[in-house]
């Protein structure tokens, strides 16, 4: 069985909030994984703390906590991220970009 | 507004039919009555009482100082009573009266708000001038809470003209005149508005202990400090040096004191302090020192504060510039040319060590499985009862 690495949505309505876990493909989203290795906050923050003026950005930002070197032990033997995990994984310089592929 | 003249003949014309104490029921019955009269067109209520009349006749002689308002005064009616009042009886208390917005409730005297000029200048200071809130607060003398405060609903009040919302302007100026406000000097004798030194509470303070010393022993607020934490009690040398307590106040003035910590894990607490350390602004103990030492020179005392307030931002600079590096050393920027959000990936630790054995470890990244969330129980306050200034 494929063993990948998806999000499992957390928080309330209208409050998404994910772990990001790995997991056996077949099983449910919000059952138990083999590991959580993460979090995302899809909701936008507005950079306002005495901490954001030193980092001297206007950008909105979206938290992530990941251990990096637990994905990249996961990604290494062969567990598969859905798209939106790729997607995370990318930013955090992980893996390539997922190739387009033509249909 | 006077009558129409129109209706003052309807008026006349019914009197004799309608007495001075009808409804408007009987006003309706006779207006249907009177369908049939030549007055049949106008569409004015037939009942032009009496009322009617001696309420223009008031508006026109006694009510028309309320017709505009003094600025900066409330405008009810029941200043024709105190008037009367007054002018029998001697000497009415204007101060108090002015803090008594609602005239139905004589015991609710009001607390004075912060002054239109006085809220800017708090901003000017703090945001242009760059002057730390402490710093505002004693020269305004306002409490820091309320200096933070003032700030933020500033910031917003700027963000929300930029958006072009609409103020509650009115609505602002009408409170304004109804509460007493602390005005901003302009001589430098600044008003307090409230008092800004007070001590909080603290919550190791509230169990009352019995705790024996003897007599022969030395024993003070350091050393009730620490009973009230639990601290165990200072050898000799290190208590005789804790007595020197303005020497200690200086240092927490001027930011190079460590507080010892006691207790293990989530237990874990800073010592209580004594109330010179606790209070909001502990510089001021060592300002009126210096005056009671030293009372004839005064750009000394002055030099020697200021000296203490770079001292003290110099400090809480470095301090901040170490807490940001902590932080940034664990936390990645990334900016995608293809989205217009910031991410910040922070590398976390999953290990046995921050999990725990089940999985459940309180330090793991992640919602916990297996754990209800407490969001819809019961009596769970989710509004913020506090604000960290």
């Amino acid at each position: 069985m494929v063993v990948r690495i998806r999000l499992a949505r957390f928080g309330n309505k209208r409050q998404p909030f994910y772990n990001i876990v790995v997991t056996q493909a077949r099983s449910a989203r919000g059952s138990k994984p083999l590991e959580v290795i993460g979090t995302y906050n899809p909701i936008p923050k507005r950079p306002t703390t005495l901490f954001d003026d030193a980092s001297g950005t206007t950008r909105p930002y979206k938290d992530i906590s990941l251990d990096i070197s637990r994905a990249k032990y996961w990604v290494g033997v062969g567990a598969q991220p859905s798209d939106s995990a790729w997607r995370l994984l990318n930013i955090a310089g992980i893996v390539e970009p997922k190739p387009h592929v033509q249909k | 507004m006077p009558p129409r003249i129109q209706s003052h003949r309807v008026s006349n014309s019914l009197l004799p039919f309608l007495s001075s104490s009808s409804s408007t029921s009987s006003s309706t019955l006779s207006a249907s009555a009177s369908c049939l009269s030549r007055y049949d067109f106008s569409t004015t209520s037939v009942s032009q009482t009496r009322h009617r009349e001696t309420m223009f006749n008031w508006l026109n002689n006694e009510g028309s100082v309320f017709k505009y308002h003094v600025p900066g005064e409330t405008n009810y009616v029941t200043r024709l009573q105190k008037g009367n009042d007054a002018s029998q009886s001697s000497s009415p208390d204007v101060g108090v009266e002015n803090k008594k917005p609602f005239p139905g409730n004589q015991d609710f005297v009001s607390e004075s708000i912060l002054s239109e000029e006085l809220r800017m200048e708090i901003y000017k200071r703090v945001v242009e001038q760059k002057k730390s809130i402490r710093v505002v607060s004693v020269e305004l003398r306002v409490d820091m809470r309320r200096v933070g405060a003032v700030i933020r609903l500033v910031e917003l009040e700027k963000r929300w003209k930029q958006l072009g919302k609409n103020l509650a302007l009115p609505y602002a100026r009408a409170i304004h005149e109804m509460v007493p406000t602390t005005p901003l000097a302009t001589d430098g004798n600044q008003p307090s508005h409230e008092s800004t030194n007070d001590l909080p509470i603290h919550r190791l303070t509230e169990p009352q202990i019995f705790y024996p010393v003897p007599e022969s022993r030395p024993f003070t607020r350091v050393d009730a400090g620490r009973v009230f934490s639990g601290a165990p009690a200072l050898v000799h040398k290190e208590a005789e040096k804790s007595r020197d307590h303005l020497a200690a106040v200086d240092d927490l003035v001027r930011r190079t004191r460590t507080f010892e910590r006691i207790g293990k894990g989530a237990n874990e607490q800073q010592v209580l302090q004594p109330a010179d350390m606790r209070i909001p602004h502990p510089q001021l103990i060592l300002v009126e020192k210096d005056r009671m030492d030293h009372p004839n020179e005064y750009r000394e005392r002055v030099k020697r504060y200021n000296e203490r307030l770079a001292d003290q931002d110099a400090s809480e600079g470095k301090r901040r510039a170490v807490a940001v590096a902590r932080r940034e050393a664990t936390l990645k920027h990334v900016e995608p040319e293809t989205s217009r959000f910031q991410f910040r990936i922070q590398d976390v630790v999953v290990s046995r060590t921050t999990t725990g054995r089940d999985g459940r470890g309180p330090n793991a990244p992640g919602r916990r499985y297996g754990v209800p969330s407490q969001e819809c129980k019961k009596g769970q306050v989710k509004i913020p009862t506090e604000v960290i200034v």
